[in-house]
């Protein structure tokens, strides 16, 4: 499997087949013993900031600290947990489980819906996800 | 019936793209100035821009995939991070000029100055798009859109010289005035090839989930419904070319342009070309603010659909919101809508290759498009368009600023 | 050390901006003395509403009067200075004049001042022409 081409910035779909994000970056295990071989998908700001020069990902690591569902983290996601990888990939965890969400989520509750008309008396979140 | 409907998405597409304030105010101004010489800009913007949302519809149907997923899945955050940036300015530059187009047909209506309608249109605009669904600003758009057919009538009544007038189809060095013959050609090509018109319309072929099956109707919507916006941009150039140009008025002010029809349309001239403004930069507005936020959503994974209501495509809503809010600030501090149109248009030209050179890499990619790929003239055609205006853009606008 | 250079690159790029010549300045006379003119008409024929006219016609006369002031402070023109000047004071007094009269709806005097207006059209366009190099 070609990483770059197959894997990286493809967008991910859970168990449910609901869209949450896409693969950011990846991250692999290197030691002397063994192949080098992915272990996590990672999603997050601070791991497309970084891709792009370290300052951006200083600045998005700053901004999850302090803004929406504080993170220190980017989300990683174990890849043991990929089920197939074709035009998208697909996993066999739930979104709402992995934290990749936490952002919808957040910015759903705290902005969209307190203002009329966004239509969450129609749906509870968590069933979305 | 409903490939038929989808004609709809055709027209306004073109109604609200083309015909919006930025391919008015140039049109207008290369019929005052240079009479019907200007003409072959329209036509070969139309003409590149039938092919280029072709393919976005193409691309769509086939691949399942919108413009901006595929880009940023076949080149990588990293450089889809410069494409967006360079787009997405542009077209919030264009975004604030077609709320000051809405704000000044007010303007000329009510005698109430622009500043102080910035608000009240943001937040109608806003409104559509947090209440509507795709298929509503579709097609209430398509039907508001068409008043702006009284240009054709208007240039009727007008009586051109139509062998005339055909001549200017044909490209001719001008006499004098060379800088700024070209820096208008170049808004033209600007104004007719506008980028976020491709993401606008390979999203909606995504929510009406075409497939291959759509191919054919693809080729008819971009070929009937972007000719019709280029028809209407034709009339108005002809319709400055002899109600404007003969009195020797160059147009600067859009009061200056709200003169267009009141002489070929005596009775309702006058208020059939602020209805027409209003409706086509108030299309162009939901276009461009959904191009934007399609393409923070679609390159970076959220939720996205028009279909979706806000809570559900939280961070869509989101972007859309702040974009629109953001708009409005230029115009209530008064700066003046024509003078950011004509900069847009030109800025457009010369970031094409940005947005266009990528997506014909996309378009001939076995991965996306299998056999459904681009041919040499799809390739050639777009390629030569995309070459000319930045050429021309590079030499006009910096003559332009230096002639004052 | 490069923000400073393109700081100055900047500066140098926009002092470069030339204003417009007297030629251009007498065109865009011209052209907004042609706006109200056919402002006027189109009012006097009922086809565009008293608010927008009257704005327009204000509009004119203020882009007209910040034209006149530029291209009369300039260095001594190839024409007659005095002549333009009072004819461009008189079609601004016409102007401003026409604007008044729609309040008032008077069309008899709106459409004398539109005469007027029309004439003095004509001397500064040969007045332009003057200025223009000999064919």
């Amino acid at each position: 499997m070609h990483l770059v081409r197959d894997v990286l910035d493809k967008k991910l779909l859970d168990r449910e087949d609901e869209e949450m994000g896409r693969v950011d970056g990846l991250v692999m295990q290197v030691s002397e013993r063994s192949q080098p071989r992915i272990t996590h998908i990672e999603i997050g700001g601070s791991t497309l900031g970084a891709r792009l020069h370290p300052v951006f990902e200083r600045l998005a690591r700053r901004m999850a600290r302090v803004w929406g569902p504080k993170r220190h983290e980017p989300v990683r996601i174990a890849w043991s947990h990929v089920k197939s990888a074709g035009k998208e990939i697909r996993l066999d965890v739930e979104a709402k489980d992995t934290g990749a969400v936490a952002w919808e989520i957040w910015i759903a509750r705290h902005i969209i819906e307190r203002i009329p008309g966004s239509g969450n008396e129609e749906i509870d979140d968590a069933d979305q996800y | 019936m409903k490939k038929i409907l989808q004609l709809t998405l055709g027209i306004i597409t073109s109604v609200g793209g083309f015909l919006e304030i930025g391919s008015v105010v140039t049109a207008v101004q290369a019929g005052a100035a240079f009479g019907y010489q200007l003409l072959w800009a329209i036509l070969l913007g139309t003409v590149c821009l039938i092919f280029l949302v072709e393919m976005s519809g193409r691309l769509s149907a086939v691949s399942k995939h919108t413009i901006v997923d595929a880009m940023r899945e076949r080149f990588g955050f990293p450089f889809f991070s410069i494409v967006t940036l360079g787009i997405v300015i542009v077209a919030f530059m264009v975004l604030v000029a077609e709320l000051g187009g809405i704000g000044l047909s007010l303007q000329i209506l009510t005698g109430i100055g622009f500043p102080w309608w910035a608000i009240p249109i943001s937040l109608v605009v806003w409104l559509l798009m947090w209440k509507g669904t795709f298929s509503l600003i579709e097609n209430v758009g398509s039907l508001l859109g068409l008043v702006t057919i009284s240009f054709v009538v208007a240039a009727v009544e007008l009586n051109p010289d139509w062998s005339s007038a055909a001549h200017g189809l044909l490209p001719t060095a001008s006499g004098d005035q060379k800088a700024k013959y070209g820096f208008i050609a170049v808004s033209i090509l600007g104004a007719s090839i506008s980028p976020y018109l491709m993401y606008f319309y390979s999203s909606g072929a995504i929510e009406g989930e075409w497939d291959e099956t759509y191919l054919a109707m693809n080729r008819i919507i971009s070929g009937f419904g972007m000719s019709f916006g280029g028809l209407l941009s034709m009339a108005v150039l002809i319709c400055a070319a002899l109600a404007l140009q003969p009195r020797g008025i160059d147009v600067d002010k859009f009061e200056q342009v709200a003169l267009l029809m009141t002489t070929a349309l005596p009775k309702w001239g006058f208020f059939l070309f602020a209805a027409s403004m209003l409706f086509a930069c108030l299309g162009a507005a939901l276009e461009i603010s959904l191009a934007i936020s399609y393409f923070f959503a679609q390159g970076f994974g959220w939720n996205w659909s028009e279909d979706l209501s806000p809570s559900r495509d939280a961070r869509f809503a989101f972007t859309y919101t702040i974009i629109i809010l953001l708009a409005a600030v230029p115009l209530l501090f008064g700066v003046d809508p024509i003078k950011v149109t004509m900069m847009s248009m030109a800025l457009t030209s010369a970031t094409l290759p940005l947005a266009i050179v990528p997506f014909l890499f996309l378009m001939n990619d076995p991965i996306y498009l299998g056999k459904h790929r681009n041919g040499w003239i799809s390739n050639s055609v777009v390629a030569i368009i995309i070459l000319i205006s930045f050429v021309l853009a590079v030499i006009s606008i910096p003559l332009e600023i230096m002639g004052g | 050390m490069r923000t400073k250079r393109l700081l100055a690159l900047s500066i140098v790029l926009i002092a470069a901006c030339k204003s417009p010549t007297p030629d251009e300045q007498m065109d865009s006379i011209q052209s907004w003395l042609a706006t109200a003119g056919l402002v006027g008409e189109a009012w006097l024929r009922h086809t565009t509403p008293d608010t927008y006219s009257r704005q327009t016609l204000e509009l004119s006369h203020e882009t007209l009067l910040q034209i006149s002031s530029d291209l009369l402070k300039s260095p001594p023109l190839p024409l007659d200075s005095t002549t333009l000047d009072s004819v461009l004071t008189r079609s601004r007094g016409h102007i401003d004049q026409m604007a008044r009269l729609i309040e008032a709806r008077d069309v008899p005097d709106f459409a004398r001042q539109l005469d007027s207006l029309r004439a003095d059209q004509k001397t500064v366009h040969a007045l332009a022409d003057s200025l223009k190099p000999k064919q």
